[in-house]
């Protein structure tokens, strides 16, 4: 069949789909382009008018760009660069250069520049820079080490098919090789904090405390919480694929990545209309079979397999009719965590603000800049969030993207883009209190920026506050989660998103799940819609083209 | 070549707390000769019976046993041995602001009859509860029996992959199985809240998890820490509540009787300051008095750090393991107070007369009132601060032994949480302990007035005092924190956890080692496994 243009209108569709991919995010459009890559016939539904999901940008005041969510990319996998050959489709990562952490009459600020960062964490602390080499290279090897996982589709762990564990018991003998000073590292890594593995190395607070932020990003947990040092990995794995260097920005915003995907994808052969939200997944009259899904609009599209890139919780709860699952099954997608915990605020500027104490012109402000003194500012910003406030003085993670790629600007003037955390979906008030709260929060983070950037008050030509009600309510986001689901170890690998269903199946047969909610987790790393894909490719016995 | 001709004795074990005592019993019992050092003038270390002022007697660090390991008790013969143990039918209570109370008995019936005054969904759900409890508990216990596998050599792999399919994994249910490997990294408060939704009920049954820890409520591997807690004995979600007559120091009393019995040496006020070394071997130990003592085997009791960095010459360690040794976390966050009073204190909430004693005689628990409020508690402490509500277990052992107070009244025994080794702002002196013993007090006072009224002695011992009464490094009653990072195949350290320490002859049988903390006997009997092994190899 070669009728590519969808059908406007009416409630029946004559065509059938072999897959119809439910969101229009990164994952599900990576899912979708390998699909169509094997020669299926494939359809993208995208709820909103733009595509990309959380990975958007949108021209919020007249000649700025926002990336409104996703803001910095580093994980995107480089297997699926290269198999869909994203750079022809557009894909271009602009290197972000260092983080500068601003504090009251000094500074700290690493860059790209090795013998300049030494030079710089030397200042602070001569056994610092040492261990500032000796950590780097420990973590690049254990970066090596874990790679593997992303890889992976997990195995049930109740599972006595030993090709289920190949990939887990190959990672086990790799373990056993490892030397015991990497074996201690990285039970450190999966067990401890972020602030605890990081003082076995280090005594300088801005460095422990910036260090420590790629820990607590996205998740309910603080740099003092168990479970957070895992994270601190993220940054090498950029590194060690070489496809970038740490962090990125996309040039256009982040938008940019999903519109190279969707130009993949559609270059494959794959369908994609937006403004096309679902509402219901179809099942066979036994409920047990998923064959095809209706539209908001009524329209009703036939399909195979039906896969979805939402949430877990939208997957079940919201596309299927309640009592269609398993009673203890969806007992327990109802108790999969959320628990957004962050917001960002996105500043259109007239001129840069200037830090009080700086290094000197501009560059400073050509990476990061993270609010992040000490590690007890940034548990101090956990505490109150743990009780429903948002975090008065919070840790931000601001980045000038209008210095990089000028493009999403007018000439001369300037976007910055903040992370905040944390702002807890649940409130003491409830979640929908929000759109009361939203102003003071956002005035809580310039409050707090302009501590250490006093003009930047009067360079602000715009605000746009996005608070986790928002993520939910206009990115379909549950509880504002950027991660699809907090990323605690008990969410993890053989348990995400339930213990059992970590290979992209449901219990209602030819129903699949592609999105973050499975493994691996969050980010924009594509990694699960292509795992999402090969394995269904392998249950369907379809060879990738 | 083993040891000299000359020795006197095969093994010499580095401390006469329970645990080093265990070692030295299952030593001679095997037929080593064996000699057990401990520095202070009595035995048991943490696990003893202290004089009050007033001529009472009260616990020392640990105030209940119920989580000694069975088998220690009956091969070692310690009931012979004059150890009698009583369990009573409440395991903890939990008074309440509104005048009311979480009260867990050994009688899951009852107690889920009870907590259906709090929840009519909690009382229902406290049987299944319980049976996953068990159910996972003795998974854990079934880690805990043995030594851990290897995590060098080529059959890591095969081994790890044969534990978790392994007999014990089988045993769990298919649901079981797969819920365990979720619910081990959980945070307790998650945990509990799956199945609970009164915050006393959380609050109350969560408290154990992070109990002599530097963890919290919403820090993930509490509910592991649950789990251990409950494993091997008869736990279950309520906890165990025994007690030892005559205070813990029976129990130390009839382990020294019977490593005794079975013809080990003990020796008290013999500070062991050095393990000596020849051609990576030990030699044996050097004493504070300047004797030296040969063995092929020393067994440390004394904490790792200790013993790595205390004991050995740093030439044996290199300077990765000394790295890594030195980062051995020991955060104590714990005090006990000790109080002798002349009548039993009123806990209202408690109910009257009969009543009230039966419900006493469990934990008491102060300040289990909600998961915020026990969270604020550990928030204080992060800080370098005492809270203002501290988190109290307390027990009235003299409501099961009376013989604890031979001129009448009570002893009140208090495990105050959490309380920082390290404050921000001064340090534990004299006046920084009374201020803190007071502020236990008050506490106190809160769920039972009038209690301050009737304390006729008391003694503080801060996180610092701990450290020079016991030898903790850090005030650490468990010698390293119970954190998933330092577990099973990984506790101490990794490449560490099969109870050799680098030096050939030397190896850790206190609860830096698997299966971890409180009274149990369970290191030091899994390490003298590996002992009598080694030395059979060696013949």
């Amino acid at each position: 069949m070669d009728i590519r243009t969808p059908n406007q209108g009416g409630t029946r569709v004559a065509q059938r789909y072999d897959a119809v991919i439910i969101g229009g995010g990164h994952n599900g459009l990576t899912t979708a382009a390998y699909l169509a890559k094997a020669g299926w016939k494939t359809l993208v539904l995208e709820k909103r008018r733009i595509l990309g999901g959380a990975t958007t940008s949108d021209e919020i005041v007249p000649g700025y760009t926002f990336s409104v969510l996703s803001y910095v990319v580093s994980l995107l996998r480089p297997e699926i660069i290269r198999d869909l050959e994203l750079a022809k489709h557009g894909l271009e990562i602009l290197p972000l250069d260092g983080t500068f952490t601003p504090l009251h009459g000094d500074f700290l600020w690493r860059r790209d520049d090795h013998a300049a960062t030494m030079r710089e964490i030397r200042r602070w602390s001569a056994t610092d820079a040492d261990a500032y080499e000796e950590y780097g290279q420990l973590m690049a090897d254990m970066a090596r080490f874990i790679k593997p996982i992303l890889g992976m589709v997990p195995p049930d762990p109740t599972s006595i098919d030993p090709r289920d564990w190949l990939g887990v018991v190959g990672l086990g003998r790799d373990f056993a090789r490892l030397p015991e000073r990497q074996q201690a590292a990285f039970i450190g890594l999966m067990t401890m904090s972020a602030a605890d593995f990081l003082d076995q190395w280090f005594e300088t607070e801005p460095l422990k405390a910036t260090m420590s932020a790629s820990g607590i990003i996205g998740t309910f947990l603080g740099v003092r919480s168990p479970g957070t040092a895992y994270v601190l990995l993220h940054h090498y794995m950029g590194e060690i694929d070489g496809a970038f260097r740490a962090w990125g920005l996309h040039k256009g915003g982040t938008g940019a990545i999903s519109a190279a995907i969707a130009s993949a994808a559609r270059a494959l052969g794959a369908e994609i209309r937006t403004d096309a939200g679902v509402s219901r997944v179809l099942l066979t009259p036994a409920g047990d079979r998923a064959t095809g899904v209706v539209l908001e609009s009524g329209e009703e599209i036939a399909a195979n397999v039906v896969i979805s890139s939402a949430d877990v919780r939208r997957t079940f709860l919201q596309f299927l009719e309640p009592g269609i699952l398993p009673e203890d099954f969806e007992a327990q997608v109802r108790r999969f965590k959320f628990r957004g915990s962050s917001g960002k605020v996105n500043l259109a500027l007239d001129a840069l603000p200037t830090f009080t104490t700086n290094p000197g012109g501009s560059e400073y402000l050509r990476g990061a800049v993270s609010i992040s003194p000490s590690l007890e500012h940034m548990e101090r910003a956990y505490d109150e969030a743990k009780y429903g406030r948002f975090s008065r003085r919070p840790y931000v993670d601001m980045i000038f993207p209008s210095l990089v790629d000028p493009s999403v600007a007018p000439p001369g003037k300037h976007v910055m883009s903040c992370f905040v955390q944390y702002a807890p979906y649940n409130l003491a008030e409830g979640a929908q209190d929000w759109d009361n709260q939203k102003e003071a929060f956002g005035n809580a983070v310039i409050d707090l920026v302009s501590e250490f950037a006093p003009n930047l008050r009067d360079v602000i030509v715009e605000k746009q506050v996005v608070s986790p009600l928002d993520m939910e309510r206009d990115w379909g986001l549950t509880e504002g989660n950027i991660f699809h689901g907090e990323l605690s170890l008990e969410q993890l690998f053989f348990s995400r998103p339930i213990p059992g269903w970590a290979r992209y199946r449901t219990p209602i047969r030819d129903y699949w799940m592609c999105g973050s909610s499975t493994h691996p987790g969050g980010g924009i790393m594509g990694a699960n819609g292509r795992l999402a894909a090969l394995e269904l490719l392998k249950a369907r016995r379809t060879k990738v083209a | 070549m083993s040891s000299q001709p000359s020795a006197l004795f095969d093994a010499v074990v580095v401390g006469g707390g329970h645990n080093g005592l265990v070692a030295g019993a299952y030593l001679a019992r095997a037929g080593l000769r064996t000699l057990v050092l401990e520095k202070r003038a009595t035995l048991g270390g943490t696990v003893e019976t202290r004089p009050l002022a007033d001529g009472k007697r009260a616990p020392g660090l640990f105030h209940t046993v119920g989580r000694l390991r069975p088998s220690v008790a009956r091969e070692l013969g310690l009931r012979g041995h004059g150890l009698t143990l009583v369990a009573p039918d409440v395991r903890a209570f939990a008074p309440q602001p509104d005048g009311r109370a979480v009260t867990l008995w050994a009688d899951a019936e009852r107690t889920a009859a009870e907590l259906g005054a709090w929840s009519a969904a909690d009382g229902a759900a406290w049987v299944e509860f319980d049976r996953h409890v068990r159910a996972l508990a003795a998974f854990i216990a079934s880690l805990n029996a043995g030594t851990p596998p290897a995590t060098s050599g080529g059959s890591v792999g095969d081994a790890i992959t044969g534990l978790l399919l392994g007999r014990a994994f089988k045993k769990l249910s298919k649901d079981d199985a797969r819920q365990l490997l979720r619910v081990l990294p959980m945070a307790i408060a998650d945990f509990v809240a799956e199945s609970f939704e009164s915050d006393p009920v959380r609050a109350s049954i969560a408290m154990r998890a992070f109990g002599f820890s530097a963890l919290g409520a919403w820090s993930m591997g509490t509910t592991a820490a649950l789990l251990a807690d409950s494993a091997g004995n008869d736990g279950g979600a309520a906890g165990q509540t025994v007690y030892a007559k005559g205070g813990p120091g029976a129990l130390s009393d009839a382990l020294a009787a019977a490593a005794r019995g079975f013809g080990a040496e003990i020796r008290t006020g013999a500070e062991v300051v050095g393990v000596t070394t020849a051609d990576g071997r030990v030699t044996g130990v050097a004493l504070a008095s300047g004797e030296e003592i040969a063995a092929a085997i020393v067994a440390s009791g004394l904490d790792p750090k200790r013993t790595l960095l205390g004991l050995l010459p740093p030439l044996e360690l290199g300077p990765n393991l000394r790295w890594r040794a030195g980062n051995i976390r020991q955060p104590g966050r714990v005090a006990r107070v000790n109080l002798g009073l002349s009548a039993l204190p009123a806990f209202p909430a408690a109910g009257q007369r009969e009543e009230a004693v039966r419900r006493l005689r469990g934990r008491i628990l102060v300040g289990a009132t909600g998961i915020d409020d026990m969270e604020r508690a550990f928030d204080a402490s992060k800080y370098g601060r005492v809270s203002d509500a501290l988190l109290l277990e307390a027990t009235i052992p003299t409501l099961v032994d009376p013989s604890l107070a031979p001129d009448g009244g009570h002893v009140m025994s208090v495990v105050a949480q959490y309380v920082p080794y390290r404050l921000a702002d001064g340090a534990w002196d004299a006046a920084a302990r009374e201020a803190l013993g007071d502020r236990v007090v008050a506490r106190l006072e809160s769920v039972a007035p009038g209690i301050s009224g009737l304390v006729t002695a008391r003694e503080v011992l801060t996180p610092v005092d701990l450290e020079a009464e016991y030898g903790l490094t850090g005030g650490h009653p468990y010698h390293q924190e119970p954190g998933l990072d330092a577990w099973f195949a990984w506790r101490p350290l990794v490449g560490h956890a099969r109870y050799r320490m680098p030096v050939a002859g030397l190896y850790l049988v206190g609860p830096g080692a698997h299966p971890g903390g409180g009274v149990t006997g369970a290191p030091a009997e899994n390490a003298v496994k590996e002992i009598l092994a080694d030395r059979r190899k060696r013949r």
